[in-house]
């Protein structure tokens, strides 16, 4: 769940709630919080704030027509809210550059789904999130090419409930057949991921698509599995960890982000440059490390263990060697 | 007595700005207002309430509510309102449970920074209007993710039409250099963010990759520019895409290693079990170039020379940094 919230999104739920409530003449405080997905006690707080709430008036003094009104009782005995007076305001409010430019991006970087296919519906959304926007939105878009054809096929098995089966290379650089009932698709900017239950595994696993090979839909039904709860995060450290000390430019440290790095030591001594770090990393096996460090040359090296060090330097001299024999 | 909360004053400052024809100067709006009334004394020096009272227009404009000034070259004669046809959501304006499911699902595209507080208010704001949304046959947790420091300080400029000075460093150049654009647009193609921008010194728009911007973005005090229609974020998506068209490697995949299955999935034509040759489109060659290093021998670069040539260098640098004196 989101931290908590700033004084402006406070003030943009008081001024969803208010419309909400006119059209909604009797409502329970438990289904406005489902409804807005948040807690029965901010709805509480935010009905108390606006029934006391209103327009200086005529008089400047707040008078009681110039104020919004509930039923208390009803309020108070049966958490029911019942508006009987409103104020000022009785619509929903347009969205900023930024909220409807946050909106639109992610449409355009949705409309890569299957179900979303439909290009002109998207379209006409977009039009219509531009139109509801109180300022022309900000140019902000995501393109997120590729993977439609495993999505579909993905999407049909659980719409038939059934497994999927593929081959997968996994991190390690082996080939297995699986047998998986998909429970959810992630993604990161480009990179999608199929997370579900593997039947070779018998537990949760999470995929890359690109891993995938022969991708089809079973007829074998998906197991009572379905409901297994997926961890939150998409990466989990393995049990059977290598260790390894790394040095790179600080700034280059969101690359390693997922890999949950260690900061060592600040600032490298001997390195002129400076504004160099060390970094402990944990992966699963000199396979990952070998091609994570050569995929990013000249900003990682590898200071320990030595054995690291000569599998990472045999990595790349047995590639160069291609271009050594072909001049 | 009691502090008056923030978002009460706030609340109280919107209806009362839509509840005025006229407008309400800001002295009234200082001494009737809930949550500045309380605190504003009569003949005094009230400045504190007045910075007050500017922050939290601002606060107000952040969140898309149209707060006008009328006459605005006089501070103690300006009268602000809020025009409640520019305030409620135009009436045509409606979502069908499947646009909602869409909207839903687009918001929590956004899980860090800025976008994701906004992608949030965004959603209550639909939520005001009451359908509920239908459900996806399928669980997607689709994310974006904007690491570079570069990202909201661009964002903002854009935002605000301002000028702005970065240093970026350009492949192959020893030092960064330093740019002065007006920000168009900032885009995400092929998994890497890009800021779209009219560059000063080349007298044209010119594409810079977010991760190559070295150091702060600093917004040029007193510099704007003027929209322009035609440099928008789908400008910038389709010149990518046309570069990333016309740009087109060949590489050599060992048959059922990592790089096999991983670009052959990218190749042009689908690779098949028999053929090792994949067709790579891309749009920058220095990227590209990283990411075949990573797959060592398993790739073989046959064209572009200057691919062949950049793969190269790079693995000997990733050989010269871990090869030891003694074994080597």
């Amino acid at each position: 769940m989101p931290g908590p919230l700033r004084a402006p999104d406070r003030l943009a739920f008081l001024l969803a709630l208010v419309p909400y409530l006119q059209d909604h003449d009797t409502v329970t405080v438990t289904q406005v919080a489902a409804h807005f997905d948040v807690t029965p006690e901010r709805v509480r707080d935010a009905v108390t704030l606006i029934a006391v709430s209103g327009v200086p008036g005529a008089t400047s003094q707040y008078q009681h027509g110039d104020l919004f009104d509930i039923q208390w009782d009803e309020f108070e005995l049966h958490d029911r809210i019942v508006l009987t007076h409103l104020v000022g305001i009785d619509d929903s409010p347009r969205f900023s550059a930024r909220e409807a430019a946050a909106l639109i991006a992610g449409l355009q970087y949705l409309s890569a789904l299957p179900e979303n296919a439909d290009r002109a519906a998207i379209a006409s959304l977009m039009a219509k999130l531009t139109r509801a926007a109180s300022a022309p939105p900000t140019q902000l878009l995501a393109e997120n090419s590729g993977s439609a054809d495993a999505l579909a096929l993905i999407a049909a098995a659980v719409r038939a409930d059934v497994q999927v089966e593929f081959d997968y290379l996994n991190g390690e650089g082996v080939h297995e057949h699986r047998f998986v009932d998909p429970l959810r698709m992630e993604s990161v900017d480009r990179d999608w991921y199929l997370r579900g239950w593997c039947h070779l595994r018998a537990a949760v696993r999470t995929f890359r698509l690109d891993r995938i090979s022969q991708l089809g839909v079973t007829d074998r039904p998906r197991s009572a599995q379905t409901g297994a709860r997926l961890p939150d995060r998409l990466f989990e450290p393995s049990a059977h960890d290598l260790t390894v000390l790394m040095e790179l430019p600080r700034a280059a440290l969101p690359l390693l982000a997922d890999y949950l790095p260690e900061l060592v030591s600040d600032t490298v001594a001997d390195q002129a440059g400076g504004d160099r770090c060390r970094v402990r990393l944990r992966l699963a096996s000199f396979h990952g490390l070998k091609r994570l460090v050569a995929g990013l040359p000249g900003i990682v090296t590898v200071i320990e263990p030595a054995e690291a060090r000569a599998i990472v330097a045999a990595w790349a001299a047995s590639g160069a060697a291609h271009y050594e024999a072909d001049v | 007595m009691a502090a008056i909360a923030v978002e009460e004053r706030l609340f109280s400052l919107v209806l009362a700005l839509i509840a005025t024809e006229t407008g309400l100067t800001r002295d009234q709006v200082l001494s009737t207002v809930q949550g500045y009334r309380q605190r504003y004394a009569q003949d005094k020096d009230n400045s504190g309430l007045e910075r007050q009272f500017e922050r939290d227009k601002d606060d107000l404009r952040e969140l898309g509510i149209p707060l006008e000034t009328i006459d605005p070259h006089d501070n103690l004669q300006a009268r602000y309102r809020i025009p409640k046809g520019l305030y409620d959501l135009p009436s045509d304006v409606r979502f069908s449970p499947d646009e909602l499911m869409l909207l839903k699902l687009a918001a929590t595209v956004w899980r860090e920074g800025s976008l994701s507080a906004e992608s949030r208010r965004a959603l209550t704001k639909l939520r005001s209007l009451g359908a509920g949304a239908s459900d996806p046959v399928l669980g997607y947790a689709p994310h974006l993710r904007a690491r570079e420091a570069s990202f909201e300080p661009l964002n903002r400029a854009l935002d605000r039409r301002e000028i702005v000075a970065f240093r970026y460093l350009k492949p192959g150049d020893a030092a960064p250099r330093r740019r002065v654009v007006a920000p168009r647009a900032v885009v995400q193609f092929d998994g890497r963010w890009h800021l779209f921008a009219s560059d000063e010194g080349a007298g044209a728009s010119r594409t810079f990759l977010l991760s190559r911007i070295v150091g702060p973005v600093v917004v040029l005090p007193r510099r704007t520019f003027d929209a322009d229609d035609t440099l928008t974020a789908r400008t910038a998506l389709a010149e990518l895409e046309a570069l990333w068209q016309s740009n087109v490697a060949e590489v050599d995949v060992e048959a059922g290693s990592d790089a096999a299955v991983r670009l052959g999935k990218r190749g042009i034509a689908p690779a098949d079990a028999v053929s090792t040759r994949v067709s790579l489109h891309f749009t920058d060659l220095n990227i590209l170039a990283d990411e075949l290093a990573g797959y060592g021998p398993e790739v073989h670069v046959r064209y572009p020379e200057s691919l062949r040539h950049a793969v190269h260098r790079r693995l000997q640098g990733v050989v010269a940094a871990h090869r030891d004196a003694e074994s080597s």
